[in-house]
């Protein structure tokens, strides 16, 4: 247990989120908001693999920074995407959005360092209490609204999760998080992989992501649609390789959300929902489960985190500078907001899978190795939705954002958008050229490094067929530009199935309970008021003779307890939703302080 | 010099903001439409000359698959999705009221 060549990025992100709410000034603790990545960066690059942190609680071992090649990967692409995230967020004034941005980022973390599942769980939640929080503070109704729904969905799906783990725990008696063999899979396995297809929007559970990421806070989002899908990657990945459903699941994903993409009017949602599309490459990835295609899964997150990024921060621009992400009402701003919408295409046609551009290198890799494990139907899937990508983020999104065949739009009034988000943009750009051009940058970081050096994307035949590919999908766009204009409407999806599905339980389960509530109300109103009226005039008695004057301070102490207790009970989710925070935080210091003090006591022993 | 000023690099007068603002004549467009079809001719002749030497499944083997795979799935996606699918699912955008 050599804890001096770990350092978790979790702690920094922790410690800055419990800090944050006591730095004076108004604008210089945002420079230290920068802290955290930097730190992250640092140590995902300098982390030895191994199993750091280890605590022993309740018998069981628990493991909080287990580090290996997998691992590595994803807490590299984490740590460079929460610094351009926190450069992009630095003009928001708001500390409550950067804490939950900081919890959320730590929770991601969290998990993606976790050796068993415990300590996987304890994050998985904190990464969704941050994110709800992230929705919420967007402070509109529908946002509360949204990111109520959100809280709910994702705390059903990570209660099947823990009784997932818990029923394991029954059968095997180790909460070690490890690979599971498809075959002799038992329910309890199945209860995990639901729990986490359910943050991976695996279709039909996906319908939480298209209905929370637009209505997130312009800066809120851009870390969601980095860290809790991509995060439900890396541990179907680590627990999952080779499962033939997720082959299918994948392949679905992919053309499914190019599908809802191509007809929606809502750039963010359009984005969302080609995040459910572009996870299905790598869930597919995962499910054929060669090495080839998990490393393709591994580089196409890696890929995805820094492309998505940035389209959602280039969306997320236009919304913050033309107030509305609708792209019926937008259109002619292209030499109005010009940077935007270059830095816009470098993620477009990286998404896309252009020639130059990160996507070219991740996404060909999992189509490939797919096609050479013979898995014919997945990769043609998966080039069929290449197809609608480009499509529709690649040409749509842009082309009636920044174009629309509009004169250039001057009379609209547009919010200057301050200098910290271009870099944002810039530095993820960057990193999307750099990728491109340059493979080996990303292929040395791969989970099965050997096999990553077998792969070439830049011969003449890939750089043509990606050409082709997307060239003549242009030409369909421009032939039938007039048939994709997106208007206004709400377009049903497995959504519906849910709210069926929630006011069934409301209707089935709520009303007889409140049934017996009022019942039990009335009963309590008629009798049990009379014998505690009773036995509290005894007690005045026994009060006034024996208790006064002796111990009169405890009553102002119980009253004290009762004043903070109805503080605590005021009804309010995001108060409740705070408290579990500051109480999971206190434990986590309190381990992660014991867990150095018991690696120093016993270095100093060795 | 703030990016947003008007001589800013993000400003009206930005060479960028102004390089597409003037393509937005009739003539420009006619040039950006005729540079496009100029480079999907280029492609289609590099079909010919450059070969798959490692087909996937059997078709694509053949020169211009993949230009014909682009133009079909793009054309078919969006017709289906337009005509066939939206009609059937759409509804107003307060369907759920404001939640």
């Amino acid at each position: 247990m050599a804890t001096s060549s770990f350092l978790h990025p979790s702690l920094a992100f922790l410690m800055m989120a419990v800090l944050l709410p006591f730095l004076p000034g108004s604008r210089r603790w945002k420079w230290l908001l920068l802290l955290p990545p930097i730190f992250a960066i640092y140590a995902a690059f300098n982390n030895q693999p191994g199993d750091h942190y280890t605590l022993s609680w309740l018998g069981q071992t628990l493991k909080l920074g287990h580090v290996d090649s997998l691992s590595a990967i994803f807490a590299q692409v984490f740590a460079i995407m929460s610094l351009a995230g926190l450069i992009y967020s630095l003009h928001v004034n708001d500390k409550g959005q950067h804490i939950a941005a900081l919890l959320y980022v730590a929770g991601g973390f969290g998990c993606l360092l976790a050796g068993d599942y415990l300590s996987l769980f304890a994050f998985w939640e904190l990464m969704s209490l941050g994110s709800t929080f992230l929705v919420m503070l967007n402070r509109t109704r529908e946002s509360v609204l949204a990111a109520f729904r959100y809280f709910l969905y994702h705390t059903l799906g990570g209660l099947i999760l823990l009784a997932g783990i818990l029923l394991r725990y029954r059968l095997t008696s180790s909460f070690d998080f490890g690979p599971i063999s498809a075959a002799g899979a038992t329910l309890p396995d199945w209860l995990i992989l639901i729990g986490f297809s359910v943050n991976a929007a695996v279709v039909p559970l996906h319908a939480w992501l298209p209905d929370a990421y637009p209505r997130g806070t312009v800066t809120g989002s851009v870390f969601m649609c980095a860290f809790t899908t991509k995060t439900a990657v890396y541990v179907l990945a680590r627990a999952f390789p080779g499962w033939e459903i997720l082959a299918i699941a994948g392949t679905i994903m992919a053309v499914y959300g190019v599908l809802f993409a191509s007809m929606e009017n809502n750039a963010r949602r359009i984005l969302s929902y080609h995040i459910v599309s572009q996870v299905g490459y790598m869930v597919a990835g995962i499910g054929v489960g060669a090495a080839m295609t998990i490393n393709g899964a591994a580089a196409h997150a890696y890929a995805h985190i820094l492309y998505k990024g940035l389209l959602f921060m280039g969306a997320g621009a236009v919304l913050y500078s033309a107030g509305t992400q609708r792209l019926d009402e937008l259109g002619g701003l292209a030499a109005r907001l010009p940077w935007v919408m270059v830095l816009y295409m470098v993620a477009a046609l990286s998404i896309s899978g252009a020639p130059l551009f990160n996507g070219f290198v991740s996404k060909t890799m999992t189509i490939a190795g797919a096609a050479e494990a013979g898995r014919t139907w997945v990769a043609i899937g998966l080039e069929l939705a290449a197809v609608g990508t480009f499509i529709s983020v690649g040409l749509k999104l842009p082309y009636f954002a920044f174009w629309g065949g509009k004169p250039t739009d001057y009379k609209r009034e547009l919010r200057p958008i301050p200098a910290n988000m271009y870099l944002g943009m810039a530095i993820l750009a960057f990193m999307c050229l750099l990728q491109g051009v340059y493979p080996e940058v990303l292929y040395r970081y791969l989970p099965f490094p050997e096999v990553a050096h077998e792969y070439h994307p830049w011969t003449a035949f890939n750089v043509l067929q990606a050409s082709s590919l997307l060239g003549f999908a242009g030409l369909a766009f421009y032939l039938l530009r007039k048939v994709i204009t997106p208007h206004k409407a709400l377009n049903l999806d497995f959504d519906l199935f849910y709210r069926l599905i929630g006011r069934a339980v409301l209707f089935f389960v709520c009303r007889p309970l409140a049934f017996f509530d009022n019942l039990w109300t009335n009963v309590y109103n008629v009798i049990g008021l009379r014998i505690l009226r009773g036995l509290g005039s005894l007690t005045s008695i026994f009060d006034r003779k024996v208790i006064d004057g002796v111990v009169d301070g405890s009553a102002k102490g119980v009253r004290f307890i009762g004043w903070v207790g109805a503080l605590a009970q005021s009804g309010r989710l995001q108060r409740y939703l705070g408290l579990a925070v500051i109480l999971a935080f206190a434990i986590f210091l309190v381990y992660c302080l014991y867990g150095s003090f018991i690696g120093v006591a016993m270095e100093k022993t060795n | 010099m703030p990016p947003n000023g008007p001589h800013g690099p993000n400003g009206p007068n930005g060479f960028l903001a102004r390089f597409l603002a003037a393509q937005l004549t009739r003539g420009r467009i006619k040039f950006w439409r005729m540079f496009f079809f100029a480079v999907l001719a280029v492609i289609l002749v590099l079909n010919l000359v450059i070969a798959n030497h490692h087909p996937h499944f059997g078709p694509d083997a053949k020169p211009f698959f993949w230009p014909l795979f682009g133009l079909v799935v793009g054309i078919v996606l969006v017709i289906v999705v337009k005509k066939i699918i939206q009609p059937l699912i759409k509804k107003p955008e307060d369907y759920y009221g404001d939640l």
